[in-house]
């Protein structure tokens, strides 16, 4: 058995973040694991920023970020935490500026600023459009020069919680295939978000919600999950990322007739509407006919009204992007683009000190020793839907918090440890996937759970459809029963890992679906065709969703309050969200 | 929909067997070798292993050879990569062990950052301000595209100098080296120089072959910053000896290795002698000085003989031949490389 004081799981932002705080106190034992190297991971793919209100290009305070952000979750976010994101926000983006990231400079050579949808200032601090890559790759080097010990490649495969008290991990050696326990003290999840099940997405391959998964299987319930961003621009086909920025740098978005459709959707804020709004538009225009290309199911974005040497200056990455995946010069031609399944809302929930808390019991007891923060948490600082910018800035703060949590409480926790038995559930699907002889394929399920979640449980809902999705995940789970796979080596065996993802991806897809089915109203990112008003007296409200015990045909439904109670001004009460 | 032959190079850590297979695959358009990679493996193998995350060129995984040359696989195109419908071939990046098919031990590249120390080293003596450094865009702007580099490894895995020592810092880390010297925030401007003045494998050891700027799929330009780092030492000073010694020695491996991907340094060499003299009018001089080289391996040209042919000991003997006419133009400013060119194509097989 291996052994630390702290693993902290998954290298993006929050797990390094989150390393780095740890790693300040010198008399304890930290290691992160992650199934990709580091500099690898999916915050390096954001683009556009990171929002913290510096008031560098206009004035601007931490109050009006909160309300931003309240308002651009549908008012589902919790307020202790928007209060606790957007207060400690600019020291963060200090403190990383001091670390050497390298942000755009403004004319004054401060960190220059710009404008996001849903956010009234320019706030999202940015460096060009790699904002996401310049931070992970600072953190990355900060924790070379402290010298933190990192499991690179290794697969976390199953969480160790008895009694409500954390115990560590098991976890799987890609490169030699050997499956070893790690006990620490306190384990940190930053796993990163669920968008594969989708067929279009901006995520990455590794964006699979393992790390959910872990703690729904550990019995941890997990919130809000049926809250998924659909992001407006993304490249038709792929769903590759165009970022937000390109809107912010003054992008149109117009349908077949050429008329920038948004004058019907938000003329407030036309393209820089919250991402949700503007995705469910396009939705419409291209039901409506009104889609582009052949296929008609998209619409154009046109970066010309920005001028070539802004583009080039400060878009280099959608520059890029467009040439070289959808074979288009921006320059010359409006690209077309289409909604993409970007962020997780939802996920493990924790409190402001990403202390994991089954928040539905009474007094919220805690799981000792468990942490969580970044997209697999769910704190919920995003609400219904998630302000562009504020993902990597949660990360960030959230991560700090969740180390800073840990240093609060590590010295007092008990050693840990796992034995065999705890092991077994590891073992045993590692050689169930390795010797299994059944005649189905992982690729062929995992590309109709894909078109299936994109189809019936998108940017628009309803029940019907929901429900025939849900009862196509469960066929899929049964046909998973029976797979094989080619691969049954030990070294770099990536088939293996494909099947043990897909198996989390079966699992999560029903959770999502189950908590969509039963929201009966539209907020944020959910949005119901035969419920299309948001309905505060009965659904504001946190969803928790339990995994099926024995002799439950699917997950079980808790709900708990949202919290209004931030510590240094009145919380914003609730109002029609329109802009 | 067309179809497509790609030709794996494959390793099986199991049974310690390297084999070439082939597949052939149906092609979109717009599809990447990647895309084409992920259809064989959930198609027809399984067992094929290769890193990828992103898909859209920046998380650095998916990097390999295709066609011979290291590029994001991801990046690129099938119909860019597929000359007049010959098979494409994809292998394992270069200059590293390969553990399984296209899966290389990234540790040797990835271990000289830390050697080089490219993180940012913070003033001891003095508090960071309440708020940000401030920071002139020009300087920004100055070495902000050398920060753009996702770690991929496509620059190591072309380098002609990582090929034969083992020691270089190579391209990647010495353009973030370069990333560090050049920010005012960091601390350790002066250390930094003589380390890569003086350390086994530093900037005097690159050859100016190219091939990273040529590889690299982001704005690195690392050998630009390894040649902007050479006039930064000078100027601090740090001329040394070793450079030339150990300059001198790489030559001969070269020349007894004779391997193809090599060959470009003799081209590239014709100044570095002077260069490394230490003389800092040559030095200037050899940074406008851009061989005809370099537009042949623009062109491909060269990459496409190699990869078609390979070295053989017959290969050597003209190769040596090669080496000494270079070096008797080794004074001259104009060597044509595209004759050289023509000379190197008929030493390797005459096609
Ligand atoms: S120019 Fe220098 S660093 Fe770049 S590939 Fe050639 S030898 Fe290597
Ligand atoms: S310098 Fe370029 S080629 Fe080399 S590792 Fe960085 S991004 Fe890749
Ligand atoms: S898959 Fe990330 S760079 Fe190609």
């Amino acid at each position: 058995m291996l052994q630390h004081d702290v693993l902290i799981v998954g290298s993006g932002l929050a797990g390094m973040r989150a390393a780095l705080e740890v790693s300040s106190d010198p008399t304890l034992d930290v290691a992160i694991l992650s199934k990709v190297h580091p500099l690898r991971s999916h915050s390096g793919a954001a683009q556009g920023g990171i929002a913290a209100s510096l008031g560098n290009s206009a004035e601007d305070s931490w109050d009006l970020h909160m309300f931003d952000t309240v308002k651009g979750g549908d008012y589902l976010v919790d307020q202790d935490a928007a209060e606790v994101l957007t207060r400690e926000g600019p020291e963060n983006i200090f403190e990383l500026e001091h670390m050497g990231c390298a942000f755009s400079r403004d004319d004054e050579g401060r960190v220059a600023q710009r404008r996001f949808g849903g956010h009234t200032a320019p706030r999202a601090c940015y460096a060009a459009d790699r904002t996401g890559h310049a931070v992970l790759t600072v953190l990355f080097e900060q924790l070379l020069r402290r010298g933190v010990k990192v499991y690179s490649e290794w697969y976390a495969l199953d969480l160790v919680v008895k009694d409500n008290v954390c115990q560590g991990l098991v976890a799987y050696d890609i490169l030699s295939g050997q499956i070893e326990a790690i006990s620490a003290k306190a384990v940190m999840f930053g796993t990163g978000g669920y968008g594969r099940a989708f067929r279009v997405t901006t995520n990455a391959f590794a964006s699979t919600g393992d790390g959910v998964v872990m703690a729904y299987r550990a019995g941890i319930p997990l919130e809000d999950m049926e809250f998924v961003q659909f992001h407006p621009t993304g490249l038709q086909g792929s769903g590759i990322l165009l970022s937000e920025a390109a809107r912010g740098e003054g992008a149109h978005i117009v349908n077949s007739d050429g008329f920038r459709f948004m004058e019907d959707y938000a003329p407030g804020r036309m393209e820089l509407a919250p991402r949700d709004i503007v995705a469910r538009a396009e939705q419409s225009e291209i039901e409506a006919g009104r889609g582009v290309t052949a296929l008609r199911d998209s619409v154009f974005m046109d970066l010309r009204p920005i001028g070539e040497e802004r583009i080039r200056y400060a878009l280099p990455s959608v520059l890029h992007l467009a040439r070289d995946f959808a074979g288009i010069d921006p320059l010359d031609a409006p690209v077309p683009i289409q909604p993409t399944a970007h962020y997780s809302m939802g996920g493990i929930p924790c409190d402001i000190n990403g202390q994991v808390r089954i928040k539905d019991l009474d007094g919220a007891p805690e799981i000792t020793g468990f942490f969580a923060a970044g997209e697999a948490s769910c704190v919920s600082v995003h609400g219904a839907n998630r302000l562009g910018t504020n993902s990597l800035l949660e990360a960030v703060v959230m991560g700090r918090r969740a180390g800073r949590g840990i240093l609060d409480v590590v010295h007092d926790l008990e050693p840990t440890s796992i034995d065999e038995g705890d092991m077994a559930n590891a073992v045993g699907e590692v050689d169930h996937f390795l010797t299994a002889d059944g005649s189905q394929k992982v690729g062929e399920i995992r590309a109709e759970l894909r078109d299936t979640m994109m189809d019936k449980c998108g940017v628009f809902r309803d029940d019907a459809e929901l429900k025939e999705c849900l009862s196509e995940v469960k066929d899929y789970q049964e046909r998973f029963k029976h797979i094989s796979i080619d691969d049954h080596g030990s070294t770099f065996n990536t088939d293996l890992l494909d099947a043990i993802e897909l198996g989390h991806m079966l699992e999560y897809s029903e959770v999502i679906t189950t908590g969509a089915i039963a929201r009966q109203e539209s907020r944020g990112g959910h949005a119901r065709r035969d419920f299309p008003d948001r309905d505060d007296e009965n659904w504001h409200r946190h969803t928790l969703a339990y995994r099926p015990q024995e002799g439950e045909d699917g997950p079980r439904l808790e709900y708990c309050a949202v919290n209004m109670e931030p510590r240094f001004r009145e919380p914003f009460p609730l109002q029609e969200r329109t802009y | 929909m067309a179809q497509q032959e790609f030709i794996i190079e494959r390793y099986n850590p199991d049974t310690d067997e390297s084999y070439e297979e082939s597949f052939n695959v149906d092609v979109q358009p717009g599809q990447t070798v990647l895309d084409s990679l992920n259809a064989i493996k959930w198609d027809q193998d399984g067992t094929l292993s290769f890193r990828m995350s992103c898909r859209h060129a920046i998380c650095g995984s998916c990097a390999m050879k295709v066609n011979g040359q290291s590029m994001l696989s991801c990046q690129t195109q099938v119909d860019a990569a597929a000359e007049r419908g010959d098979p494409i071939r994809v292998g394992p990046q270069g200059n590293q062990n390969v553990i399984k098919d296209l899966v290389v031990d990234v540790n040797k590249f990835l271990n000289q950052f830390e050697r080089a120390e490219t993180w940012l080293e913070p003033y001891e003596d003095q508090e960071p301000p309440e708020r940000e450094y401030r920071q002139k865009v020009e300087e920004f702007d100055h070495w902000s595209h050398a920060s753009t580099c996702i770690h991929c490894g496509a620059c190591y895995s072309d380098c002609t100098v990582a090929a034969v020592d083992e020691n270089f810092l190579g391209p990647a880390a010495l353009a973030k080296a370069y990333r560090f010297v050049m920010d005012s925030r960091d601390s350790k401007r002066e250390e930094r120089l003589q380390f890569l003045s003086e350390e086994q494998g530093g900037i005097w050891d690159c050859t100016r072959c190219y091939m990273c700027v040529q590889a690299c799929p982001k704005d690195v330009l690392p050998m630009d910053a390894i040649m902007e780092l050479r006039t930064l030492a000078i100027e601090a000073g740090h001329v040394n000896n070793h450079g030339v010694r150990h300059h001198k020695g790489f030559m001969s491996g070269v020349r007894k290795r004779g391997r193809l991907d090599e060959m470009m340094l003799p081209v590239q060499s014709v100044g570095i002698g002077r260069l490394l003299t230490g003389n800092l009018a040559a030095h200037k001089e050899m940074m406008d000085y851009t061989p005809g080289a370099i537009r042949l391996l623009k062109s491909r040209k060269l990459l496409t003989i190699a990869q078609r042919h390979g070295a053989n000991a017959d290969g050597r003997e003209q190769i040596e031949r090669i080496f000494e006419e270079v070096e008797a133009e080794k004074h001259h400013h104009d060597v044509d490389a595209e004759a050289f060119g023509a000379e190197f194509e008929t030493a390797i097989g005459g096609h």
